[in-house]
Parts: structure tokens; sequence; C-alpha cells
């Protein structure tokens, strides 16, 4: 079992107000699964996943990742736990604009303390492996959405992560480059890794092996 | 790491470079103001720290403590040595006394030396108490005989050109004419920076063999000459307050009937080695060069402080200001697993980049810096002294911490946005930043206006002090002195007789110093008027018959003196109001006793300012030249011109210059003095004040309306979609510049009214030194906090303008 939600809930008070935004989640992911989050606007899909990715915190209920209890870590574990097993992918790709394809992609290994030698290797692979090797030193904003986007992917797969995130990874690109960025993440899956994505779009759902509907804030069909 | 840091922080100066560049500005002249003080501060705290114990010695000084008020003297009685030379509390004491030659030779070689300077006569507890290093002679009962002198290598080369040290050893000298002196040592010259800049020291037995033998052989208690001087060195174990007690003692014990009937006291004290070189009221050696003065250092460095001050704040607000632009950045990285440690360590890295850059800039532009300021900046001092390791670390320690000041707190802001509001573009501009930002402005705006109305302020006072009638004619003056030491009055007679053929000149008279000069001649008066007896001190001004005309002092009443050698007076104002007359007239005839000598009163002259105008006018007299031929008060000619303007004012000059030659064909000394330029000289020090208010003034201004500029551009590109929909509502150009306006010139005035009683407070406290003061008047706030709205106001607009007059459609459909 890769991570566990029990009873999980995100609360916040807004204007005086206490506003569930997830409400007693109940989760388990295994191991090289592929899941598709769906649900309207405001259902809670992101919330979910930077829950899950650990950018913010459920106010309640039991998250276990890989058998350790998240809910009870300390924000420095939650990093170290973070940085060794999960890849985040954005609608807005977020590169950092100062940086070049190359760097950008090289940064999470910086920050997980790789020496330059082994560093230079894993982006070299994985630029060659998603055929950007030719575009190492453009800047983001030459690129065009679908390669920013092959980046950002690119950029999340270096630290070799057991766990994808990718929010609406497709909602700022054409179907043509979107059909694209879901057969890479279906390869990915076959290839050992566990995605969980959240998506507006029936087709894009249907490359997960498994689909969870979400409305205001809960499950409500898988 | 480091490198991507570094890349990323170099990308990001590139990419803003506006703000790099006021950024940049404000730390490089903060640096730069902090580099050159600290070195002078250096430079001068570094004097005379070299020598072994330099803590345990002193040179007792005396103070003169009288109804008068108090005076210093840097030297001792002569008697005093012999009377402290056993007391063990001290380990070494010694004395020299500093008498100028008139003339060395060296017979052997044939050379002549005029009037050698640094030289003392001495023995050998000066060499125990400061270590020399002997290239010559023996270090062991040295200067003990008659005869005998040591000296600097520097001084070796001059008297001895060409000789090795032990050469010179046993070579004659000849002093005066009359003296053979041996030498007997050479030492080399202190090679760190020092106030003992004595080349030659003569064995003090042979003082007995010059003008001053009887000084020596009966040495007293009254005499203090600053030429005497005593140095000791106390025991490890020994206490100051005891000491001094003993000293006490002894000024008591031979105090003197004549100074206990005046109320004079003398008092001995310890001063240590390290205030000679600061502390005025006892001087230096060497007069030449310009003591150090502490709170001239202390000044600057307020001045230098504020200046990085302000460049760090304008670092502070432009980050915390630019965070939005960076929040995206920031977000990322913490989805890729940076820890808010390494993000902090990130900005403080790109900080330290900045101010590295402003460091290298501020260095090039230290030398520069050097000779601009050369009135402020010791002669000795030059870059090279920033090789120096302690310098080196001193400046090491300044940029951590102006990287820590600037860089801490933005870094703080920066990293803690929150992940996901940031990557979801909802970014609140928390007002609690907004607020610390607008207290920051403030801040610096308060300094810049504290600054501007000081410099108005002391520019109003030397102006008055320039402008104010002294109270007799100083334009158009110009005095040529004779040469040194001339006692006849015949040449000048000549010269005058040769210049009335001159028709610019109108006015001539033979005197002494004008009205207003920096010598003071006096003598103590005595006038007793039946009821009992005035003393004071009475201060002379020379001049023959034609002074009071030439300089256009009032005469009062009576007349004015006959002759140039009749002993009479013509006293001022205040001396016939101390001496008690009711009316001018009254003074008239009456007599007074200088030196034992009856002078009567013939004239009463209007008072005016002897002095500089920070001092009050004393009582003074006009008199003669009573003591011709002996010796004459008369050393120069004034001459009044009849035309005001400067026109043909060379030609009468040159006219002048050349009849002076042709009455003193002999010399070359032409020595010609303009009143006006004398009297501007009386406030040197005043107009150094003002000079630096005007750098720091300029200085903090633009540090200043930089930072502002950086706000306001950041906060109108925040509103641009605001203004543009406002445009389309039908607001005009004037509505939208004065709605963008208004924030930031509400903190300008609020900076004015935090800064006037500052500014007050300050200006009034150095105004007291003053016995003349300019009014601080209440148009020159005004007019301050004018200027500063409106280089508030001229910044502001360039970018708010801009922002206002851009067509709404760009704006709106962008969004």
């Amino acid at each position: 079992m890769l991570l566990r939600l029990n009873q999980a809930s995100r609360i916040i008070k807004s204007g005086g107000k206490k506003i569930s935004l997830l409400d007693t989640i109940n989760l388990n992911v295994k191991e090289g699964e592929f899941i598709s989050l769906m649900g309207p606007s405001g259902s809670g899909k992101s919330t979910l996943l930077n829950c899950i990715g650990m950018l913010e915190n459920f106010t309640d209920g039991g998250y276990v990742f890989l058998e350790e209890p998240v809910h009870s870590m300390k924000e420095r574990d939650k990093t170290k736990l973070y940085k060794e097993y999960i890849g985040f992918v954005f609608q807005a790709y977020h590169l950092i604009d100062e940086l070049t394809v190359q760097e950008n992609i090289e940064t999470p290994l910086l920050y997980k303390n790789i020496k330059s030698s082994e560093r230079k290797a894993l982006v070299a692979d994985i630029l060659d492996r998603f055929n950007i090797v030719g575009k190492k030193d453009l800047f983001p904003s030459q690129l065009s959405g679908g390669q920013q986007q092959l980046v950002g992917i690119a950029r999340a797969l270096i630290s070799k992560p057991k766990l994808l995130l990718a929010d609406e990874p497709t909602g700022n690109l054409n179907s043509k480059q979107g059909i694209e960025i879901m057969e890479l993440f279906a390869e990915l899956n076959i290839e050992g890794v566990t995605i969980i994505q959240a998506t507006h779009s029936e087709s894009n759902a249907a490359y997960g092996t498994r689909i969870i509907n979400l409305l205001d804030g809960k499950i409500v069909s898988e | 790491m480091i490198r991507n840091y570094f890349k990323i922080a170099w990308r990001n100066l590139m990419k803003h470079k506006v703000f790099s560049m006021i950024n940049i500005i404000g730390l490089t002249i903060g640096l730069s103001a902090s580099f050159v003080i600290g070195l002078m501060i250096y430079y001068d705290a570094t004097f005379d720290n070299f020598h072994k114990d330099s803590d345990r010695i002193y040179r007792v000084v005396t103070d003169f403590k009288s109804p008068e008020g108090l005076f210093h003297n840097s030297g001792i009685t002569l008697a005093l040595e012999d009377a402290i030379a056993e007391d063990s509390n001290f380990k070494t004491v010694s004395s020299f006394y500093i008498e100028r030659p008139s003339k060395v030779e060296n017979k052997a070689k044939d050379l002549e030396f005029k009037w050698p300077d640094f030289v003392i006569f001495t023995n050998q507890n000066y060499f125990n108490l400061f270590d020399y290093k002997f290239l010559a002679g023996n270090n062991q009962n040295i200067l003990t005989n008659p005869n005998e002198v040591i000296l600097t290598d520097k001084r070796a080369a001059d008297y001895f050109p060409k000789m090795s040290p032990s050469e010179i050893i046993g070579k004659t000298l000849v002093y005066n004419d009359s003296l053979q002196v041996t030498v007997t040592g050479i030492v080399e010259n202190f090679k760190d920076r020092t106030d003992f800049i004595f080349q030659e020291f003569i064995s003090q037995p042979t003082l007995l063999q010059t003008r001053l033998k009887d000084n020596f052989i009966e040495k007293n208690w009254s005499n203090t000459n600053s030429n005497s001087q005593l140095f000791v060195k106390v025991n490890k174990s020994s206490n100051l307050p005891a000491i001094q007690a003993r000293l006490d003692g002894l000024a008591k014990e031979h105090r003197d009937e004549e100074s206990i009937k005046y109320g004079d006291e003398q008092i001995f004290t310890l001063q240590p080695l390290s205030d000679i070189h600061f502390n005025e009221d006892y001087g230096i050696y060497d007069w030449s060069k310009g003591q150090a003065s502490l709170s001239l250092l202390w000044n600057l460095a307020l001045v230098a402080l504020f200046l990085l001050l302000l460049g760090c704040i304008n670092f502070i607000n432009l980050n915390t200001a630019q965070a939005s632009q960076r929040a995206k950045e920031i977000g990322i990285r913490k989805t890729l697993g940076s820890s808010r440690k390494q993000l902090i360590g990130q900005f403080m890295g790109e900080t330290f980049l900045l101010v590295l850059i402003s460091a290298i800039l501020s260095l090039i532009l230290s030398k520069w810096l050097i000779n601009l300021f050369s009135d402020f900046v010791p002669e000795g001092l030059s870059i090279e002294l920033l090789n120096t390791p302690l310098i080196i670390i001193g400046i090491i320690i300044l940029l951590l911490v102006v990287t820590f000041l600037s860089g801490f707190y933005p870094a703080l802001i920066l990293s803690k946005f929150n992940t996901v509001s940031v990557l979801k573009n909802h970014l609140a501009s928390g007002e609690k930043k907004l607020k610390l930002r607008k207290f920051l402005t403030v801040f610096q705006f308060t300094i810049a206006q504290i600054f501007i109305i000081a410099t108005l302020l002391v520019g109003k006072q030397i102006n008055y002090l320039l402008n104010k009638d002294m109270g007799f004619k100083t334009d158009a003056i110009v005095s040529v002195y004779s040469p040194r030491a001339e006692g006849e009055i015949s040449k000048k007679e000549l010269y005058v007789q040769k210049l009335k053929a001159i028709p610019e000149i109108k006015e001539i008279s033979i005197g002494g110093q004008a009205p207003a000069s920096f010598s003071t001649h006096s003598s103590g008066m005595t006038y007793n008027n039946g009821e009992k007896e005035i003393n004071a001190e009475l201060q002379f001004i020379f001049g023959d018959k034609n002074y009071l005309k030439l300089f256009e002092l009032e005469l009062l009443a009576g007349r004015g003196h006959r002759n140039d050698t009749i002993k009479e007076l013509v006293i001022n104002e205040t001396c016939r109001k101390f001496l008690g007359f009711k009316s001018p007239d009254e003074a008239i005839g009456k007599i007074i006793m200088i030196d034992d000598e009856n002078i009567p009163i013939v004239g009463v002259m209007s008072d005016f300012n002897q002095r500089s105008l920070r001092s009050d006018i004393k009582p003074m007299a006009l008199r003669g030249d009573w003591h011709r031929p002996d010796w004459s008060q008369f050393q120069a000619v004034h001459m009044a011109f009849q035309n005001e303007s400067s026109e043909n004012l060379k030609a009468t000059l040159s006219k002048i210059e050349d009849t002076y030659k042709s009455v003193y064909s002999e010399t070359d000394d032409y020595r010609a003095e303009f009143l006006d330029e004398n009297i501007q000289r009386f406030y040197n020090r005043e107009r150094k004040v003002s000079k630096l208010l005007n750098w720091a003034t300029g200085l903090s201004i633009l540090i200043s309306c930089l930072g502002l500029l950086g706000l306001v551009i950041y906060t109108t590109n925040r509103r641009v979609k605001e203004i543009g929909v406002r445009k389309v509502l039908g607001a005009s150009l004037l509505q939208i510049n004065t709605m963008l306006c208004k924030e930031f010139l509400i903190l300008v005035l609020i900076a004015f009214i935090i800064a006037s009683p500052i500014a007050w407070f300050g200006i009034n406290n150095w105004l007291q030194d003053f016995t003349y003061k300019t009014n601080i008047s209440f148009w020159v706030f005004l007019l301050s906090g004018c200027a500063m709205l409106f280089f508030a106001l001229l910044v502001i607009s360039i970018k708010t303008l801009q922002a206002a007059n851009a067509n709404p459609v760009d704006s709106l459909r962008s969004e």
C-alpha cells in the first residue's frame, strides 16, 4: 500500500464561517495505480491532491504514506519524505522563468544534494528520453505550452518519485498536445510510477485504472 | 547549488535593472562613505599604539584655573620633574625640552642648516620610554654627558649625506655657532604612525650652555612653557587617583602669593598617550598637521551610518515590494523540495552578491572620495591603508552585517509564502508588510529632511556671520606685511610715501594686525576709581594716526593718539563700560595702569568684533608703537581702495607689489592679505561642516528618492488595472495622478513633522557655540518641507504620469 487516507478532512475558516473543503475522505492507493480524480470546479480535487502532496495539511483524520503517519509528522520529516517520493505536475506548468530548461529539470536534484556529475547524467538521460535535448538551453518563455508541460513532467520525474501528482496537466494544452501528455502518463504508469491526476475531461480520465468522483469535498462514487 | 543560486541571482539582477540599479546606488553610496570614514577613524585611532606598554604612558600637562576661565598648557613647570622623579608610582619619568637652534653646521663638509625643526634636549629616560631602534651607537648610558646628540636616520642623511650610520658616530656638529656637539647614536625613525616626530636628541646637560641656562640652574614652580614636556610611565600596580592626589598636593604646596591673590590655580594632569592625537586643548608637536578631532570623527561616522542605513532600507523596501514577483519561483521551489532554510540561504546569497558588487564599486569610488574630501581626510592617509589585515576583516564584517541587515527581513518574508496560494495566484499582500514599508520610507525621509533643514540653517548662520557688520570696514582693504622681525619704521614710511602716488588707494595706515585677526595681544590693566581697584585683561590693536580712519572705526569721544610712540590709549565701549564710566566723555583723561606705567585714555571708539563672531567683544584699546625701535608692533601697511568694485584691482595690486619690491629689494617675501578673505577664514570649520552637510543632504535625498521611485513603480504597476478601469469610467489624468501621489506625499509629510523638532533641537544646540546667532526662522522649515515635497513629487510623477497616460485598453485586455 502506497498511501491510506482515513476519515481525512480539511476545514478552513473564512469570514467566520467554517468551510469544509474535504469531508471525511477514505482512500487507499496501491503502488502502480493510475487514479483519475473527477468532479466540477470547487469539488475539492486540487485540495485533495495538495494534501496528498503535503503542500497543504488535512485538518482532521489520518494520512499514512508508505506506512508512515504523515498527520503526526514534523514539517522537516514531511519535506524529506516529499522530496524522496513525490513529483508534481501543474496545469500552469510553473517552470522557473529565470532558469533554462536544463536548469529547471536539475533543480529538484539540487535540493536532494546529488553530486554535479550525477546530476548532469540524470538530466541528460531525461532530456534524451523526452526528446528535448535541442531545447535544453532555452528559457520557458521560448517554448510552446506542450513543450513547457513536457519539461514540467520531466522535472517531476527527475528525482524518480514513486507518486506523480498531476493537477489538470492538460488544462492549458490543445487536444493533440493533451493526448501526447496522457499517453506519456500511461507509459510511465506501465513502468511502475503511481499517478494521481485531477481532470475535467472524461477522455483523459479514461487513461486511469480507477476513477474517483468528488462533489463538495466528498467522494461520491468510485 | 551555490552556482545555481548565483546564476539565478544574476539573472534576477539583470531582469529588474531599475531596481538593481537603485539598490546598488544606495548601497554603494553608503559603503563608500563607510569605507572612507572607517579608514579615517582607523588612521587616527592607531597613532602611537605601537610603543611598549603604551597604555601606561602619560604626558603631564597643566591646566590653569582662574576667574577668567580655564586655560590649558601642554607643558609643565621645570621644577616638577625633580619633585616626582623618585616617586615609586612611576617606572620612568622622562622630560624633554623643545628648542629650535637657529643654525646647525657640519664644518667638515661645509654644510649649514638654518632653523632645523623637531630638536629636543633630553636624556636616557626618553629612550627607555619610547623604543627606538639604534642603527649605530650604544643604547646604554646615552646622553649623560654634555655635548652629545643622537640623530634619526632621516636627519642624519641631511647632515651627513652619503655616509653610513656607523661612519657618522663621533662626528661633530656645531649648533648656534658655538656649541660643539658629538654624534653618539643614530636611531631609526618610527615606521608606524606617530606624533613623536622629533629628529634630533641633544643631551640635557648641554642646555646649560644655551640661553636657557638660568631657567635650568634655578628651576621654578611659576613659569610654564609648552616647550617643557614631561612624560611618565606608571607602574602596573600604581593607582591613578593616588598619583593625581600627589600632583595636586605639589601644585598646592608651590602656589605663590600672587596666584592666591588673583585666585589662579595650576593643576597638573596625566594625559594618556592615546589622547594626545585627539585633544586639541594640548595640541601635538607638529602644528602643520591638522589635529584629529574626535567630534568630527563622530559626526562623520554618524553620516556614514545614516547613509548606509538608507541604502539598506531601500533594499528592504524594494525587495519586499517585489516579493510577489518572486512568489511564483518560491512556490515552485518549495514544491520541488526546497526547505525554508534553503530559500533564506538563497535570498541572502543574492543580497550578498548585490552588496559585493556595491562594495567593489565603493572601493573604486573611495580613491576618488579621499581626494574630494581632502579637507577632512588626514594628509598621510592613502588608499593603500586598505591592505591592513584589520581593515580587511573590518570590511568583510561590514559587508556581512549589511547583507544581514538588508537581506534578512525580505528573505524571511519571501520564504514564508504559502506554496499553494502562490501557485493558485491568490497572493494577498499583507497589510502588515505594507505598514513596515511605510514606516521605513518615513524613516528615510525623516533623515533626508533633517539634513535639508540643517544644511539650510548652517548655511544661513555662515551667511549671517560673513555678512554681519563687524563694526568696521572690511571690504576692499589689503594689508601688506613687512619682512618678519623688522624693527625699523623708516622703510615702511618710505613704502607709504611711494604708495601715495597710486591714485586708486584712498587711505594708508601703518599698524599691527587689522582690527579682526587670529592673533591677540593683551596685558593686565588696573584702574583705581577711588573706591576700589578694577583688574582686567585688556586687548590691544596697534596702529598709527590713520588707523581709525582707514577702518572706519567711529570715535565716540576724545581724539586719536597724537603720534606713534606717545603712550596714549583709545579704548572701546566695552572697556569703557567695564571700567564703570557712565559716558564716553567721562572716560577721557582717566589714567589706567598697564605694566606699572600710567597711561591716559584719550579717546573712546565704538565697539567692533575683534575675533570671529563666535566670541564676545572684549575690552580693547588702540595704541601706538611704544617700544620702537627695540621691537615694533607695526608689521603691516594697510590700504583701503577708492573703489570697492574689483575693477582694475589686478593692476592696482601689481602696482602695490612693484612698489614693495622697489623698497624691499633684498627680500622676496611679499605677503599681502585681503581683510575679507581673512574674515572668511575665521569660519573654516563652519564651512567644513557646511560642505559635509551639503553632501550628506544631496546623497540622502538621492537615496531616499530612489527608494521612493522604486516603491512607486511597484505600486503603480500593481494598480494598472485599477487605473485602466478608472480611466474608462472617465477619470482625468490629473485625478489619477493625485490619487497615486497622495499616499506617498502623506509619508513625506509625516517625515517632515517628525524631522522638524529633531532638526530644531540639533541646530539650536550647534548655535550655542556662537555669541551671534541667526534666528531659526520658520520659513527655513517651510522651505525645506516644500523642497522635500517637490523632490518627492518629481520622482513620483515620473512613474505615475506614465501610468496614468497609458491606454486603458492595453491594461484591461491583458487581464
